[in-house]
């Protein structure tokens, strides 16, 4: 079931330089959504920006769901300015969201700058159905960026650091420091952040024979798998199977399956 | 919202749309509603007048590399490139659905050649799998719709229209649309070309040819370079190709671009068309040919019409 709401905004606040943290009450969203998953915000009520922005949920709790953002363009920076007391238009959950097995020994977030937004709510699923406590790895530019180390820890998690820059934890990037913790086969790998990184990440993890799932990025129109607009390249050869949805098939993909060789990251942004 | 109405008020919506007959003038363009079910989660798409599937191809395609997307100023430009599951998909998975919420299909459909839109329209014909046919002769996206000079679109050559026109109007007795794009000088031209042929209905207009560059990168925002562009900043260029249009040809005119309210949708009418379709406002307000739906109903409770069809072509000039 996929819901088109009218929110309250109950809390918008600045938790580091441009990123922003957005309580929502939506009970029918936080019923229903499952880690992984996502929404489509209507930023605007005119007709300008057109398009929603899509935003995963950070939190999914009793009648809230969160969402973890950064500040960049129009859209976001409209976002940014709503109070609490605001109505939102939402459109969710939208997406495939995290598979989560409670076979696997190991599990590790790997998360590069705002990718981190997706990863409270599956670091709790995963402590709640597998009863182990996931390895997360926060790697972003500089320290400033660094978000959510303390709510990995509440949850028991242990927490790696990795900047650019070095101004915090080890001068890494994330792929580097996954290799740091010898993935295994009986590890699934959870990545989200650049394209880049993403494909750097997988490429440690696959060669380590570990299991690693991606949450993609995409510009998208619709969000419902309607437009066609928000596909990347699969392995597949068959042509109707070429091109995957990030919104519909996605935005979770078993990185075995994305044919990275083929995507243009000359295009991300 | 429809509030207060009744019996001897009620206005009658239901239109003849060249013999396609609607129970009101609100339908979703092509490309916009993939095959309804992707809408269905947020209303009856039953109520709606037609709903009218992505194009059919006879194999599946693909479509373009990504980026495929790009949001323009009240607006967007895509080059999606004629992804869809192909004609056999349709017909097995997502046909008995749409007939499942008793949906009245327009099947467009887009060939290669002027034979592949006649056997895709026999197929749709002889399957009972469209109570209407839309002949896409106007996508912007395809590079092998281009002919060699590397920018002709078939509904850019009104001799085309007419050939491939004729060619479906020999296989089909269903309702046959023609939708034609806005990038020619005259638009009456292909209309002409195309009431001629024999087509039942006009489609106007498909997307507007137009390229994003970023600045920092100087690169294409879209990897086809070009896109359509579709959405509100289109609008006045559509209402006035139907105008023209409507004095041209006697055929009606479903009106198509930029629609996201009901006044927006009355203009079209006003201008000559007797139906309208929603196209990318779809993606902002999933809920939005509803909402237009119902807005009409209440604009003709309001200037107390009885029948919508007397809207059509009634701008005072
Ligand atoms: C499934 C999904 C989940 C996401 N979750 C989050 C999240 O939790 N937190 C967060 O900060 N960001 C998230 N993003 C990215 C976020 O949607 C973009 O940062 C946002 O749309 C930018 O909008 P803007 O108006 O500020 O930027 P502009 O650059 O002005 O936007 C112009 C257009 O490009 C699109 N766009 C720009 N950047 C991106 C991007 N990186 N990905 C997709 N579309 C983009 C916009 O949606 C808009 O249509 C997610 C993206 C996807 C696809
Ligand atoms: C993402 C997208 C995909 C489209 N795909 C098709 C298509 O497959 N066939 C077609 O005839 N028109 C297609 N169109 C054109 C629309 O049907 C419509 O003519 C155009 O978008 C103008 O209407 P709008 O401004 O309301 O969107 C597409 C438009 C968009 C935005
Ligand atoms: S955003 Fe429209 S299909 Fe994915």
């Amino acid at each position: 079931m996929r819901y088109l709401l009218e929110c309250e905004v109950v809390e918008n606040d600045e938790v580091a330089p441009e990123q922003f943290r957005m309580r929502i009450n939506a009970p029918e969203l936080s019923r229903t959504a499952i880690a992984g998953q996502f929404c489509m915000l209507q930023v605007a009520e005119g007709l300008s920006p057109f398009l929603r922005r899509p935003m995963c949920f950070e939190r999914i709790q009793r009648d809230h769901v969160s969402i973890l953002y950064k500040a960049e363009g129009e859209g976001t920076r409209l976002l940014s300015k709503m109070r609490p007391g605001t109505t939102l238009n939402v459109q969710g959950p939208l997406g495939n969201g995290f598979p989560i097995d409670d076979s696997f020994e190991r599990h590790i977030i790997v998360s590069g700058g705002i990718g981190v937004a997706t990863f409270p709510a599956l670091a709790e699923a995963i402590v709640r159905k597998c009863d182990v406590a996931p390895e997360v790895i926060l790697a972003a530019r500089s320290k400033h960026l660094i978000l959510c180390a303390d709510e990995f820890r509440e949850l028991g998690c242990k927490v790696y650091i990795a900047t650019d820059d070095g101004s915090a934890g080890e001068k890494l990037f994330a792929s580097q420091m996954l290799e740091k913790l010898r993935p295994n086969p009986s590890c699934r790998v959870y990545v989200c952040g650049p394209m880049i990184m993403m494909k750097t990440t997988s490429d440690v993890a696959m060669a380590a024979g570990a299991d690693c799932v991606v949450s993609l990025e995409a510009q998208m129109a619709c969000g419902d798998g309607a437009c066609l607009g928000c596909v990347v390249e699969s392995k597949s050869e068959k042509e109707g199977e070429k091109m995957v949805r990030v919104c519909l098939d996605g935005p979770v993909f078993d990185t075995t399956m994305i044919d990275w060789a083929a995507h243009n990251m000359a295009y991300d942004r | 919202m429809t509030t207060g109405t009744t019996a001897a008020t009620t206005p009658n919506l239901g239109i003849d749309l060249g013999g396609l007959k609607m129970k009101n003038p609100v339908t979703v363009a092509s490309g916009t509603f993939g095959y309804g079910a992707e809408y269905s989660q947020y209303f009856d798409i039953g109520r709606l007048g037609a709903v009218t599937t992505k194009s059919l191809s006879l194999k599946p395609r693909a479509g373009n590399k990504p980026p495929r997307l790009v949001e323009t100023p009240a607006g967007m430009l895509n080059a999606i490139g004629l992804q869809n599951v192909g004609i056999e998909t349709y017909l097995s998975e997502k046909l008995p659905f749409l007939r499942a919420k008793c949906a009245t299909i327009i099947a467009n459909i887009y060939g290669h050649s002027a034979d592949e839109y006649v056997e895709l329209a026999r197929r749709i014909d002889s399957e009972g799998a469209g109570d209407a046919i839309e002949a896409n002769l106007s996508c912007p996206n395809v590079h092998d719709a281009r002919k060699a000079k590397g920018a002709v679109l078939v509904s850019q050559d009104p001799r085309c229209v007419e050939e491939y026109t004729r060619a479906i109007r020999a296989v089909t007795k269903l309702p046959l649309i023609v939708k034609l794009t806005p990038n020619v000088m005259d638009i009456t031209e292909p209309a002409l070309a195309a009431e001629a042929a024999g087509a039942d209905a006009l489609c106007l207009i498909n997307t507007l040819l137009g390229l994003a560059i970023d600045a920092e990168t100087r690169r294409p925002r879209l990897s086809n370079i070009v896109g359509g562009l579709s959405g509100p900043a289109i609008r006045p260029v559509a209402v006035k190709m139907v105008w023209d249009a409507r004095r041209a040809v006697k055929i009606p005119i479903i009106g198509t671009g930029g629609i996201c309210q009901a006044d927006d949708a009355i203009e079209f009418l006003l201008a000559g068309a007797t139906a309208v379709s929603v196209g990318s406002m779809n993606f902002r307000q999933p809920d939005a040919a509803i909402r237009v739906l119902e807005g009409i109903e209440d604009y003709l409770l309001r200037h107390e019409i009885e029948n919508v069809s007397e809207l059509v072509g009634a701008m005072k000039a």
